[in-house]
């Protein structure tokens, strides 16, 4: 999708001063972020997992090369194609060319973040190729036209009523329906899809490099329609994905699955090697296994930021965010929001638009707490803030009048008789401004710092005089 | 089949991370470097502990199955397993009923006491490859109750293990409206360690299916208002049925 990482602000404003959205909200995020936790104390050796799996993601990401080489060299030999893209254009390409030369009417999609960034679904849609999403969730946002607003969750800001009123609009249900009613409802109108799609495209949530394997981890089953019904297979996969060996899986859904919903496991766990054997009774005839870059390589080749590819998408660091939890999911204006959204987003599609992204962070270190592979997310988004005040110019994103103003500032801090000028005459000409010694309200630029707080006044006399004067007193 | 792009990927990767082509140095952090001895003794070990441990993980399991979601019920005989999903049927009225084409049906004489009751069952398999695969989706999304046998279950996290074959078709578990399960004592695994433990050895000896589910209960959402709603796309209901 088409990054609006600039809107960061004035979306932020809005959901926060949205109230509705505040207080339904809240409950959520505690609810998942308690499952968490419970989940968390109630497994051994919860935190040596923790470790466990990062040593194996550092060590993946590490030799990325290699892996993603015996990865493809498996698949190839499992019966399936590969296909590598260096960015979204080239893997939307591939598949929608697949989807012709195929002569596929309909798509059905399993939940992916790497289409998102694609808007996959979008563009089959474009060239009259019917596409479905089939996560609850996400066909719900489909419906809505709207981007995802947590990972895992992705219409999770919808109430009841929006979705009822959504669904009555598009099949002529009642706009009461509870929601189990609404569920059944989706239940009917998806199986029908499911029956009649020649082809799928899932995402990938681990690719095990020594078998040519994907795995995916779903609830609904809707995974596990998608790899059993279409003829044509297409999974896509950001190029960090994958753990070494199928004995690595165990503990890596552990620390996935309780990390995102709190769950010892999740409903369905679908392990895929290729297209249906010969003998199989059914599953798809073509497996297409599409690994995606996109922008991974410039994470890749920063070592501070690297360990942003050892990202699971579980979304526990979203729940955990005091920043996140109040400004909501599509502030954040691309395809991942959250503290690891503040990382990649800017990282991904354009860091000069998304600059306000890193600086969303109070650095209170809760995401680094609730991260099943420990990501120190508060020091990629200090990294990423050094990057956009001092950085190469291409990256740069610092406004002329801030620049101006920490050259002035630089200035009168140079000489101690600059200093003190400067103070006096900030006093002097504030003082018609102030009230009580604050600032109220001042204008643009500075309005952003009393929006939400006042400004002292300098000292009419500074703390040095004062110091000096009662030290004469006490020493006279 | 066929790979596309991957030398210039690979390379550009390789230029990132600063790193020459070549086998990385071993590390303990993943199962990779174990040899193919170690883990077929580890597998070995698996299903020693499967066989020993038989009683005390299938009492795991039918408490661990019972919390995901499974509706669990404990029978003595293979007969009285054939008497429980008659009774399963009965209560939910279904009288479209699929079955798989496993060898737990020999052992457990569904057919018969279907049968007795006027019910009978269709059995999901396409005969010779891929000849009538759309109807045999027809009849899965037709049908009110599927049942399978299992091929593992596992005991830390209530799942039930399946690897579609020829006669297991993937679909007869997931699209009736209800899934019954058959597992028989010395089929449990501690934990998804020993599943992929087992599936690693069997991979290195050749033998790699085209896929595997774990289920884990009935399919579930919480898209709507974050209500947990089962039965969204696959089963509402499933039944494990734990003979021995």
């Amino acid at each position: 999708m088409l990054p609006k990482t600039e809107r960061f602000k004035q979306g932020a404003r809005e959901t926060i001063a949205d109230p509705v959205i505040q207080e339904s909200m809240e409950a959520v995020y505690n609810g998942f972020h308690n499952n968490r936790q419970s989940a968390g104390a109630a497994t051994e050796g919860w935190d040596d997992q923790r470790d466990r799996g990062r040593a194996i993601k550092e060590h993946t990401i590490a030799n990325l090369d290699y892996y993603l080489e015996m990865l493809t060299d498996k698949v190839d030999a499992n019966g399936g194609n590969v296909f590598f893209a260096d960015d979204s254009a080239a893997a939307t390409e591939y598949i929608l060319s697949l989807a012709r030369t195929r002569d596929v009417k309909t798509v059905i999609k399993s939940k992916s973040m790497v289409s998102e960034e694609m808007s996959l679904a979008h563009e089959m849609e474009a060239i009259g190729i019917e596409a479905v999403e089939t996560d609850l969730g996400e066909y719900i946002i489909q419906l809505a036209g709207e981007a995802p607003y947590h990972i895992i969750a992705p219409a999770i800001h919808k109430s009841q009523d929006q979705v009822a009123e959504m669904f009555a609009e598009t099949t002529g249900t009642d706009p009461g329906q509870t929601p189990e009613e609404l569920t059944t409802t989706a239940r009917g109108m998806l199986r029908e899809t499911f029956q009649r799609a020649d082809m799928s495209v899932t995402g990938v949530n681990f690719a095990v490099a020594e078998s040519g394997s994907i795995v995916l981890v779903t609830n609904e089953g809707n995974g596990r329609m998608c790899t059993s019904i279409p003829r044509v297979h297409v999974a896509v996969m950001g190029m960090e994905k994958i753990v070494p060996s199928m004995q690595d899986l165990a503990m890596m859904l552990r620390i996935l699955i309780r990390s995102a919903t709190g769950q010892r496991i999740s409903s369905y766990v679908t392990m895929v090697n290729g297209p249906r054997r010969d003998e199989e009774e059914d599953g798809p005839e073509e497996f297409h296994l599409v690994i995606v870059d996109n922008g991974r390589m410039r994470l890749l080749a920063d070592p501070k930021l690297r360990e942003a590819l050892y990202c699971l998408r579980c979304g526990a660091c979203l729940n955990a965010c005091p920043v996140y939890r109040k400004v909501g999911g599509h502030s954040y204006g691309w395809v991942y929001p959250g503290p690891i959204g503040a990382v990649v987003s800017p990282v991904l599609s354009g860091l000069k638009q998304g600059k306000d992204l890193p600086f969303a962070s109070s650095l209170c270190g809760a995401c680094r707490e609730a991260c099943p592979v420990k990501i120190d997310i508060p020091n990629m988004l200090l990294h990423l803030r050094q990057q956009i005040v001092e950085g190469p110019s291409e990256v740069r994103s610092v406004g002329w009048m801030e620049r101006l103003g920490w050259r002035a500032w630089r200035f009168g801090n140079m000489k101690s008789g600059r200093f003190r000028t400067g103070g006096k005459m900030a006093n002097l000409m504030g003082r018609p401004f102030a009230q009580g010694g604050m600032f109220r309200r001042l204008p643009p630029p500075l309005s952003g710092w009393t929006r939400s707080r006042d400004l002292p006044l300098t000292a009419s006399s500074p703390f040095r005089d004062r110091f000096n004067k009662r030290r004469t007193r006490s020493e006279g | 089949m066929a790979i596309t792009g991957r030398d210039t990927f690979l390379g550009r990767v390789r230029g990132a991370l600063g790193r020459s082509p070549g086998v990385p140095e071993p590390d303990a952090a993943t199962h990779l470097g174990l040899t193919q001895d170690d883990v077929r003794s580890a597998a070995d070990g698996v299903r020693r502990e499967m066989a020993d441990q038989a009683d005390s993980l299938l009492d795991a399991v039918a408490d661990s199955a019972a919390t995901a979601g499974w509706k669990v019920r404990r029978v003595g005989s293979p007969e009285d397993a054939a008497d429980v999903v008659t009774e399963i049927c009965i209560a939910t009225d279904a009288t479209r009923v699929l079955r798989s084409d496993q060898d737990v049906f020999d052992a457990v004489p569904v057919d018969a006491a279907l049968g007795a009751k006027g019910v009978t069952p269709g059995i999901a398999t396409v005969g010779e490859a891929g000849a009538d695969i759309p109807s045999l989706k027809d009849v899965a999304f037709d049908s009110e109750i599927g049942i399978t046998g299992v091929d593992y279950a596992i005991a830390e996290t209530g799942t039930v293990v399946l690897h579609p074959r020829q006669g297991l078709s993937r679909l007869v578990s997931l699209a009736p409206g209800r899934h019954i399960a058959i597992l028989n004592k010395g089929d449990v695994l501690p934990s998804l360690d020993e599943l992929f433990t087992l599936e690693r050895a069997g991979y290195q000896d050749g033998s790699l299916e085209g896929s595997m589910n774990l289920i884990s209960g009935p399919s579930r959402t919480g898209d709507i208002a974050a209500t947990i709603v089962d039965g969204i796309h696959g089963p509402f209901e499933v039944y494990l049925i734990i003979v021995g």
